[in-house]
């Protein structure tokens, strides 16, 4: 038994190409995020800020980091989805960062544009879980994605939930349904408007408890020379690439 | 911190093959010529406990190191020792002694083995408390060291299909496997699990030691009650020669599958061969192992009595693009749930 070191048998020994600019057969693509870094300014369609992502949708890196280039022309997009590649970014002093508020305010950083959807700045949150509903009060075990780091991960997460329940951190959206499938978590954590896409992956009995607290939609935090003119294009980014964040409306 | 991920990967090609002095003076003893630190990462705080990683240097474990150094980095001392050769055991010895872990990190088999001959060996009955990652078949596999648990290196049946229905718009509700008899339970557990999802597991058992005629013979049997194949990461198999002369020419015949493999180097759009790979993400195999360290650091650095071996949790996933439009009916959105998608 071996790892991964199977080679086929090809004749010309070329590699093939990767497609829609993407990564690499193998390299990550928080690497590819960084490439982008590295060389977005100057040339045709320059642009006229950079831009830090750190949320979370159903998608991989590599076509949501596609989707905010085409969104938010003239803008340098950087997505990452791991916190420590977030706060590693954010060495790199972007124009604006793009975040739920809470982890602008861990960061320390103003809250400059936010996110609505249907009038609210804010949006609930669910437990989901295989068998009957969760309840917040007895889970013993919940499945998040880690936005604030192990510490405020979990209390975060426990300010949903009893205090005593065990927290375990993913750092990809997809991520939370394996914690189910393999019985890991009694119930996962998210956005109540990510349920259907969750649900629509899988085939486990879900149910879910929608929780009376809320949580800030992403919102935009102005954090250098060229932040106004992205906050612009953010005001102006496509409906659909909006509604992906969870947000219909920039104020 | 001594060293941020950026230095590290700027230093790291120059670290290889040389023994690295440190910003702080050894513990105790210093490290022979033959002992390569690739690595160290000094706690906030003076005092903290120390976790030793012992790993090859390649550029997975590379990856599996930045995940576990951000999580654990700050709160622990971490030391990353070059373990490859025959002079292994003695290595770990020797990191044990200077660095006094708390707790192990072990990646890969050979390591793993290491690790295993040096137990076997020593006098002493008490050893750190050990993580082993990037180890195959480690799931099921009767605990062979002391103090030990660790992380899967085999995405689970259950992932791979998740992930395959998000691409593929005809049901997969029949996953075909070929497989030898010694991975009967290995094939069952999993067959358990993906059953959760309504996944049923079509067997074919072959031989130990198949030809490549039996093969053919198999994969046509098993392509006919299937909806998917599922090709196991067994070297027997998948030698060169079975490769060519028995799974190449039986995937390339009608009726066509899709083809799950659990290898990168398995799909490509120059040798029609697997549609769909689907591997563990390194650096969040490293980030589990993390945080499977801080529950054992958790409970005074002491094995869980029930801890078993977890499943790795995230993955990356490659797609032969030439092939899957050809055979199968993508769905419109596939390609945004693929990491790296290959076409010609």
């Amino acid at each position: 038994m071996m790892l991964s070191n199977f080679q086929l048998p090809i004749a010309d020994g070329k590699s093939p190409r990767a497609h829609l600019g993407g990564t690499v057969a193998g390299a990550t693509a928080a690497g590819a995020a960084a490439s982008v870094v590295a060389t977005g300014a100057g040339g045709p369609g320059a642009a006229t800020g950079s831009l830090l992502v750190h949320l979370h949708v159903f998608m991989k890196q590599r076509a949501f980091q596609t989707l905010l280039e085409a969104g938010l022309p003239g803008v340098t997009a950087t997505a990452v989805s791991r916190i420590a590649d977030f706060e590693r970014a954010l060495e790199d002093a972007p124009d604006a960062v793009l975040t739920l508020p809470i982890v602008l305010s861990a960061k320390g950083l103003p809250l400059s544009l936010r996110g609505a959807m249907g009038g609210s700045t804010e949006e609930r949150y669910a437990l989901l879980g295989s068998g009957g509903p969760p309840d917040p009060v007895q889970v013993a075990s919940v499945g998040a994605l880690d936005v604030l780091g192990r510490d405020g991960t979990n209390r975060f997460v426990r300010s949903f939930v009893n205090a005593g329940a065990h927290v375990e951190r993913v750092t990809k959206l997809e991520d939370l349904l394996p914690l189910l499938q393999m019985q890991r978590v009694e119930a996962v954590l998210l956005p109540a408007r990510l349920i259907p896409e969750l649900r629509a992956a899988s085939r486990l009995p879900l149910a879910e408890s929608v929780l009376a607290a809320t949580v800030g939609l992403p919102a935009v935090a102005n954090t250098g020379a060229n932040g106004s003119s992205v906050l612009a294009a953010i005001s102006k980014m496509p409906k659909d690439l909006s509604r992906l964040l969870g947000v219909d409306e920039w104020r | 911190m001594a060293l941020t991920r950026r230095d590290f990967i700027i230093v790291l090609p120059a670290l290889a093959g040389s023994a690295v002095s440190c910003s702080r003076p050894p513990r105790e003893g210093s490290v022979p010529e033959s002992d390569v630190v690739l690595f160290e990462v000094h706690a906030a705080h003076s005092g903290a406990p120390c976790v030793l990683v012992c790993m090859p240097e390649t550029r997975q474990t590379a990856e599996v190191w930045r995940g576990l150094s951000d999580e654990l980095s700050g709160e622990f001392e971490l030391a990353a020792l070059r373990t490859e050769g025959v002079q292994s055991s003695a290595t770990i010895a020797r990191g044990i002694q200077r660095y006094r872990p708390a707790g192990l990190v072990l990646m890969n088999n050979p390591t793993v083995e290491a690790y295993r001959r040096l137990q076997a060996s020593s006098q002493d009955p008490k050893f750190p408390p050990a993580v082993i990652v990037m180890s195959s078949f480690l799931e099921g596999t009767p605990p062979r060291l002391r103090a030990a648990t660790g992380i899967s290196y085999e995405v689970p049946l259950i992932t791979l299909v998740t992930n395959l229905r998000k691409l593929i718009a005809t049901p997969i509700d029949r996953v075909g496997v070929i497989h030898r008899p010694g991975f009967s339970g290995f094939v069952e557990r999993q067959a358990a699990l993906a059953g959760r999802e309504q996944t049923v597991v079509v067997r074919e058992e072959v031989s130990q030691n198949p030809n490549s005629s039996e093969i053919k013979r198999a994969l046509r049997r098993v392509k006919q009650r299937c909806d998917a194949l599922w090709v196991l990461n067994d070297d027997r198999l998948l030698s060169p020669r079975l490769l060519a002369e028995g799974w190449l020419p039986g995937v390339n015949e009608a009726p066509w599958v899709p083809i799950l493999v659990g290898a990168a180097s398995l799909v490509s759009p120059r040798q029609s061969f697997g549609t769909f790979a689907v591997l563990p993400d390194h650096t969040a195999l490293g980030t589990q192992a993390a945080n499977l360290m801080l529950d054992i650091a958790d409970q005074g650095w002491s094995l869980a009595p029930a801890a078993v071996v977890q499943l790795p949790l995230s993955t990356t996933t490659t797609i032969d693009l030439e092939q899957a439009r050809a055979r199968f009916a993508l769905r419109p959105s596939a390609l945004s749930h693929v990491d790296n998608v290959l076409e010609r």
